[in-house]
């Protein structure tokens, strides 16, 4: 059973080393983790899983392997997902409130309402919301989330208000999964690799090193030995160019954290941002409203900033054929005489490290997404999370062109 | 195990907590703490040494800090001033060298207890500087041809903030254990450490609130335990009633510390 649980552990993505693995056996025969699964849970997870980040696929490794000794009630995934329905929050908020006011006095047995919940586990075959009999969304069974009535059986979603007896199959420690969408500390962390990488660079060594210097002259027995460093400035210039595209409308508040990030990372030697509508023609904008005027020339920004500037483009990649492949695409203004292909064409020929972000990046292959495929065939594209972030932060850093 | 950490009267900890200890304290490992700012990692390792009626040296990690630092110093300036003023003793380069605070917790006579905090502040190669030194519990000074070798393998116990990523090869070496935020109940005895006779509604509003504003998504940098400590103790102090809490928010600069998240919550409101 325990080499299922390692093997279980590998197919969900946890890297387990073998001296991982011998500790933890080592600890199995010193009896630390006493008789019980739930400290054996612990002290496997302590042993094994190095970060936070992991604790959602260790617990899914668990699951998958121990479900059997598991209490019966086990949550499908399927289940789940027609009960994630998060965005009815407020209108649940609302409901609650109401119900609540009627039903402070009902008397709730809870072993009534595992026993019901466990039975309808096994009878439910599809989606419900609203409904008052099966498990679903903003009805009034005892199951399901968002639900108005107190005392149920919760099962995942968000947390409506405190009432549920037990919360059910809620996976903890989803939000730490790196490959999720991020946050503001995360953007900034990841934008802290463009620094680690910078030591990196090849650059002459051109300043004095005074401790090395004075270590090496006294053990030198004081014949002055003079040592030279590599400057730990940081030469990393960057260059955000952001869409600001009516598409781009949901991600703002992501957009907005990512660009604090960089504002926050001022370990760089210099940041510009400009901003561009939909894709990239003959001028870039100065602010995130694109009002005409308010821009600089596309060909100034190149003849200022030089190719040495990393540059960063995020956008959704969802211009309509003719805004990228038209010479009069550009719905707003004037195309400069090239199509937007042509113009990005121009961004990848004269900087040496572009890479695109994409806050809703088809996954794999999208050949119905023209546009989204065509510039995926020019820069490497990373979904806008740390996992992607990270990925792209590497890749600007990578030597050569 | 005769010697259990079992958490002491000032420091509450989850079980799992106290079970990462002596775990690591079984399997003679590193134990590296994560968890967000103000849940109590560095008072951990006092509680630990107040526990077991250890020593603790505590070993700062700044961005300048070298695993080097940490083993020992070799003061070659302080050696040529003195070779150039004739001082006795310049041919003993052991009288040069300082131990570290790593260095300290192997010479010790007796069992320590030592907290590396923060590591991830230091520079990315760190951790796997120390590697062989943790693993071994000893090391070699090259001027003085000595080895300073552990008497009493230390009880040594880790932070990281997450700032950066440790190198999977320490990460391998060590238990890691990841502190949640307390919930409710955890909080109350926690804060009860602290002022044992607060009034019970005004700790449960002031929590509402506390756990309401930490709730709120747009919340840049949500408020952790310590500030939640603080603020109980100001609005005792101010002589607040509980029902004024709520609707008022009286010293909430105790709990939120950015213009944005005040904003955010002067607007927006509790709810």
């Amino acid at each position: 059973m325990f080499i299922k649980f390692f093997d279980s552990l590998k197919k969900n993505g946890v890297n387990v080393s073998l001296g991982e693995w011998l500790d933890l056996q080592k600890a199995l025969d010193s009896g630390l983790c006493g008789g019980s699964l739930t400290r054996f849970y612990y002290v496997a997870r302590m042993i094994l899983i190095k970060s936070e980040t992991d604790y959602d696929k260790y617990d899914a490794a668990f699951e998958e392997t121990f479900k059997a000794v598991q209490h019966e009630t086990e949550v499908g995934a399927q289940m789940l997902r027609w009960l994630d329905k998060s965005d009815m929050m407020e209108l649940a908020h609302e409901e609650a409130r109401h119900h609540l006011n009627q039903t402070e006095d009902i008397m709730i047995d809870k072993e009534d309402v595992e026993e019901k919940f466990r039975q309808r586990l096994k009878d439910q075959d599809s989606e419900h919301n609203g409904g008052s009999f099966w498990i679903g969304t903003m009805g009034k069974t005892s199951f399901g989330n968002m639900g108005g009535n107190v005392g149920g059986v919760r099962v995942g979603g968000q947390t409506g208000y405190q009432s549920a007896f037990s919360v059910i199959g809620v996976r903890k420690y989803r939000d730490f999964r790196d490959d999720r969408v991020m946050t503001n500390r995360q953007f900034q962390l990841a934008f802290r690799r463009l620094r680690q990488f910078s030591s990196r660079l090849d650059i002459p060594e051109s300043e004095l090193d005074i401790d090395r210097t004075v270590d090496k002259t006294c053990q030198n027995g004081g014949y002055l030995q003079i040592q030279m460093r590599k400057p730990r400035k940081n030469s990393v210039k960057l260059l955000l160019l952001m869409d600001s595209g009516g598409t781009m409308i949901p991600y703002s508040a992501l957009l907005n954290d990512l660009f604090q990030a960089v504002n926050k990372s001022n370990h760089y030697k210099d940041v510009k941002c400009y901003y561009f509508h939909n894709c990239i023609y003959d001028h870039v904008y100065k602010t995130p409203e694109c009002e005409n005027g308010d821009w600089v020339e596309t060909e100034w920004m190149f003849r200022n900033l030089d190719s040495d500037y990393k540059v960063l483009i995020i956008g959704d990649a969802a211009m309509a054929p003719e805004e990228l492949y038209s010479d009069t695409g550009n719905y707003r203004g004037s195309n400069g005489g090239l199509s937007g292909y042509e113009w990005l064409k121009l961004v990848k020929r004269h900087y040496k490290r572009v890479v695109w972000l994409n806050p809703k990046m088809a996954p794999g292959h999208a050949p119905w997404r023209e546009a989204e495929t065509a510039v995926k065939e020019m820069f490497p594209m990373y979904k806008l999370t740390v996992d992607g972030l990270n990925r792209a932060m590497t890749q600007l850093m990578a030597p050569g062109r | 195990m005769a010697n259990e950490f079992q958490g002491t009267k000032d420091y509450v900890a989850s079980n799992e907590l106290l079970d990462s200890v002596n775990i690591a304290m079984a399997l003679e490992k590193p134990l590296l703490i994560k968890g967000e700012p103000g849940t109590g990692k560095t008072q951990l390792a006092q509680a630990v040494a107040d526990n077991l009626g250890m020593r603790l040296i505590v070993w700062n990690i700044k961005s300048t800090t070298k695993a080097q630092d940490g083993l020992y110093i070799y003061d070659t300036i302080q050696r040529l001033y003195d070779g150039q003023f004739g001082e006795s003793g310049v041919d003993d380069i052991a009288k040069y060298i300082k131990l570290g605070k790593l260095g300290e917790a192997f010479d010790s006579e007796e069992q320590v207890v030592l907290l590396i905090d923060e590591i991830d502040k230091a520079d990315l190669e760190f951790p796997n500087d120390l590697l062989w030194e943790l693993d071994r519990m000893e090391f070699y000074i090259g001027e003085t041809h000595r080895t300073v070798k552990a008497k009493h393998r230390p009880i040594v116990i880790i932070t990281s903030n997450a700032e950066k990523e440790l190198p999977d090869a320490f990460l391998r070496r060590c238990i890691f254990h990841y502190i949640d935020f307390p919930g409710p109940e955890l909080m109350e005895e926690i804060v009860r450490v602290h002022y044992p006779d607060v009034e019970a509604n005004l700790l449960k509003e002031a929590m509402d609130v506390f756990y309401a504003i930490r709730e709120i998504r747009d919340i840049r940098k949500k408020p952790s335990t310590s500030e939640l400590i603080d603020w109980v103790n100001a609005l005792q102090i101010g002589g607040i009633s509980a029902d004024r809490i709520r609707a008022e928010l009286p010293f909430v600069g105790v709990v939120i510390k950015k213009d944005e998240d005040l904003e955010i919550i002067r607007h927006g409101g509790i709810h």
